[in-house]
């Protein structure tokens, strides 16, 4: 980061965009007391200050909302307000009193929270809206929210927005940093740009467009490709069949309930549903994680009756997850190494039994350079590279593997532009190359733009299938909230 | 690459410095005096690694090769049950029964060793192998415990450290294969074990340096490479660092974790064929040594790399048969313990060392530009 200047004014709502590694990040953990400015001062209410911590950011009225929540799940709303700074009594935490404090904080800015259940029962967005609470409560004016949509279905966006709005009208400072172009300027006043750590552009938010936006972003490259080369392409035999299919979450609800679909060569289907309606189970279930518990499972129009991860593999099934920390890559690996993962028993990877470090290079390199995987280091360890970055890796290496069915679930969560339409476009390559390619997203936009056919998905049941030309977003979102009964295509 | 290795041994090596000075400046404290502490240490690196101003005043080789007989009788033991530690370390168990496996292991040696009749190469072989089968058998009841049952390791494996006490210290060495008694002498321990069992000495008389050493060594080696160049042991790094991811690829995460439990009850077993076949040519009236739980803290200050193992292995195994000498200077012989306990206490404080790495990073210039 090199030489930003940023104001931000009582009731500013300020957007930040920026490609992954643009310094967004950056900037703001300077601001909230994570890192040390080499140079430059920071100023509050017209005096320098000097921020070590966050605990001084916090004391100035600074707030931040990271992307990943920082929130103990067995603990209730209330505790987790309250979390380092529990009022007590005679040296006892006085949980009463917590929870009275906090009640009151979520009347006075009109969150709806019940204050005393646990974090883990509430949805993704009432989590946020927790986050949210905490820094108010701890007398945040300065609100900071880290790519706060990225995991939030669109209902559950504008609501965000809402409390934001009615936050800054009440003279709070709202900083958004975010990928999204339409509702950064659906939501900010004002936007600034950066790009390889330097501020190149702060625009008033109506006089700017998103292309404008975007290729301020990439600098002189164009904006975001769309994927109108698509060709109508018909759609060859099924690689994926699911009849009436049943699995379970790993507590033991039903997940998925008599669930048929099916995906062919050539064709991209996309699932449609707001989180937790049984799409990470289908991915799940689909790949060998999760086991079938009825109905019928078919692949390249063999039945299979128990599939593991190994089996998939072998058949042609590649997996990019939605959490891939957890099941994608090995963090304290070195990017070759985890490209080599999945395949590591077979060439170029290994010879024999042995490691062959040399055929692992070369196929790491020409990967990282595909992708533009940064840094272009194949012994660099995977953890040190940005989230954007151990996302490209797990997409070129399950790309490599030329599979006939390719399993993506939020395949570009987190991704900058450039990289998004990196991904689109190789996922319409795998399209044309006769790949079948299931598509789990939470981002309806991304489903919709790029999907030949979609199922809705509500409760674990099908509600409705759509052919591409008969998309029809409000009808989609409708489905996805269980308003209309199950229709078929 | 180079670098990265540099900076990787950089915790242990620090630690086991600020433990040498420690245990330096404890001696000097208690004793008054900074020449007794400087003498101690003198005495026991010279008792470790051969005396070297005797040897060069003309004092003959002797002095040279009976330390490195001890040095490397004790490293030896350290390094097994180290790698033991560490190879499951690797697939992400804790191993706290080496000490058990070990002792089984030592066990099936002197069974092999005393029963058979076979030519002098082949018969040390199939004992250190018959060892490496007992002991990693064992090794494999916390996996299956572990696997089948949801038994966390840790907890078997101290439960199974006192079943093996009792099944081979308690009942059969003073049972089934108690020593027969020759004339009115009472013996304890087994029987001793034929002579063409025994390791063979490799400096001649004066030294106790053996061929297990050499097995030590070669077991380092082979468990590195077979760790960082071959299929099972990347998989089994996998297993140990990303289970799920591991699972989600493909790798059979139950098989890896067997095997590599397998190994680890194996090694620990070969380190009971050496202290039988090598030091003791009969299982003792009891182990007394605990070589099983030093090798927790040797596996730990090597960071669980083989090769940071073996090196941890020869220094202590130096310093404890150095150490010894010290109580000519009125020092404790426990001292080397000591200096091992602190040094792995400094190792796993090894979050402090990161923090004020970070720290210092942290003040040096602007390299923190691209992050997202």
């Amino acid at each position: 980061m090199d030489g930003v200047s940023l104001e931000i004014a009582p009731g500013d709502r300020l957007a930040l965009v920026g490609e992954n590694g643009a310094g967004k990040s950056s900037l703001m953990n300077v601001l909230y007391g994570l890192y040390q400015p080499d140079r430059g001062t920071i100023s509050a209410d017209g005096r320098p200050v000097r921020l070590r911590s966050p605990k001084d950011a916090i004391a100035l009225g600074i707030g931040m909302v990271h992307q990943h929540f920082m929130l103990v799940p067995s603990l209730t709303v209330a505790e987790n307000v309250v979390l380092g700074r529990e009022p007590t009594r005679r040296g006892l935490l006085d949980l009463d009193r917590a929870c009275a404090e906090v009640e009151q904080t979520c009347r006075r800015f009109g969150f709806g929270l019940e204050v005393r259940t646990r974090i883990e029962s509430l949805t993704v967005g009432s989590q946020q809206k927790v986050e949210i609470v905490k820094a108010l409560h701890r007398g945040a004016k300065t609100l900071i929210l880290d790519e706060p949509t990225a995991v939030l279905t669109p209902q559950e966006s504008d609501e965000l927005f809402k409390v934001a709005r009615e936050l800054s009208s009440a003279g709070h400072a709202v900083v958004l940093i975010s990928h999204k172009l339409k509702e950064v300027l659906s939501f900010a006043t004002r936007v600034a740009v950066m790009r390889r750590g330097k501020k190149v552009a702060e625009v008033p938010a109506e006089k700017t467009t998103p292309e404008e936006l975007a290729a301020l972003t990439v600098g002189s490259e164009l904006s975001r490709e769309t994927n109108g080369a698509r060709g109508p392409k018909k759609p060859g035999a099924p690689v994926l069949e699911l009849e009436r299919a049943t699995c379970r979450t790993a507590d033991g609800r039903k997940a998925l309930l008599e669930v048929t679909l099916s995906v062919r060569e050539g064709e991209v289907v996309g699932i449609a549903g707001v989180d937790g309606n049984g799409q990470q189970e289908l991915a799940e279930l689909v790949t060998g994680l999760r086991p079938l518990e009825g109905g019928k499972l078919r692949l390249c129009a063999e039945e299979v009756r128990r599939l593991d991860p190994s089996l998939a593999r072998r058949m042609g099934v590649a997996h990019v997850p939605e959490d891939r920390l957890l099941w994608a890559v090995v963090g304290p690996m070195s990017v070759e190494e985890n490209i080599s993962l999945g395949r590591q028993h077979l060439p170029p990877f290994s010879h024999g039994g042995l490691v062959d470090s040399r055929g692992r290079r070369q196929r790491a390199c020409s990967l990282i350079r595909d992708f533009d995987i940064r840094p272009p280091d194949p012994q660099a360890a995977l953890s040190r590279l940005s989230g954007g970055n151990q996302q490209k890796v797990v997409v070129s290496r399950e790309l490599d593997c030329a599979p006939r069915l390719l399993v993506v679930v939020q395949p570009t969560r987190g991704l900058d532009v450039a990289s998004v339409a990196l991904v689109h476009r190789r996922l319409a390559k795998e399209r044309e190359r006769g790949c079948g390619v299931l598509l789990v997203s939470l981002d309806l936009d991304e489903v919709l733009a790029l999907s030949d056919r979609i199922y809705v998905l509500y409760g674990g049941r099908v509600t409705g299938e759509l052919e591409r030309a008969s998309f029809d977003e409000r009808r989609i979102g409708r489905l996805m909230l269980g308003a209309e009964e199950a229709t078929f295509a | 690459m180079r670098e990265r290795l540099i900076r990787g041994a950089l915790p242990s090596v620090l630690s086991v410095a600020a433990a040498l000075l420690l245990c330096f400046a404890a001696i000097a404290v208690v004793a008054a005096s900074a020449k007794v502490a400087l003498d101690a240490y003198l005495a026991m690196v010279w008792g470790g690694l051969g005396d070297l101003p005797r040897f060069l005043d003309g004092a003959g080789v002797a002095v040279l090769a009976r330390p490195w007989g001890e040095a490397a009788t004790k490293a030896g033991l350290l390094a097994l049950t180290g790698l033991s530690v560490a190879v499951a370390f690797k697939a992400g168990l804790f191993n706290i029964g080496a000490q058990g496996q070990m002792i089984l292991g030592a066990i099936a040696a002197a069974f092999l060793g005393a029963q058979l009749e076979l030519p002098a190469l082949v018969h040390p072989l199939l004992c250190i192998s018959g060892a490496a089968v007992a002991g990693g058998l064992y090794g494999l009841l916390p996996a299956a415990l572990k696997l089948r049952r949801g038994v966390h390791e840790v907890i078997s494996t101290i439960m199974l450290n006192w079943i093996a006490v009792s099944l081979v210290e308690n009942w059969l060495v003073v049972g089934p294969l108690r020593a027969r008694a020759s004339g009115d002498l009472s013996i304890s321990g087994t029987d001793e074990i034929a002579a063409t069992a025994q390791l063979p000495r490799l400096l001649g008389e004066t030294s106790r340096l053996h061929a297990g050493f050499l097995v030590a060594v070669a077991a380092a080696v082979l468990l590195h490479l077979w760790l960082s160049r071959t299929r099972l042991g990347f998989e089994t790094r996998a297993v140990g660092l990303a289970p799920e991811a591991a699972r989600a690829s493909g790798i059979p995460v139950h098989g890896r974790i067997y095997q590599a439990m397998a190994l680890s009850g194996a090694l620990a077993g070969m380190a009971g064929a050496l202290l039988v076949l090598g030091t003791e040519h009969k299982f003792p009236a009891t182990i007394g040594a605990p070589y099983g739980f030093d090798g927790i803290a040797i596996a730990l200050i090597g960071q669980n790399h083989p090769l940071g193992v073996l090196a941890t292995a020869l220094l202590f195994g130096a310093l404890r048969a150095g150490g010894t000498r010290m109580q000519l200077f009125g020092v404790h012989k426990s001292f080397p313990e000591l200096i091992q306990g602190l040094a792995l206490l400094f190792v796993a404080g090894r979050m402090v060392w990161d923090h004020l790495l970070a720290l210092s990073k942290r003040k040096r210039p602007a390299e923190e530009a691209p992050r997202a």
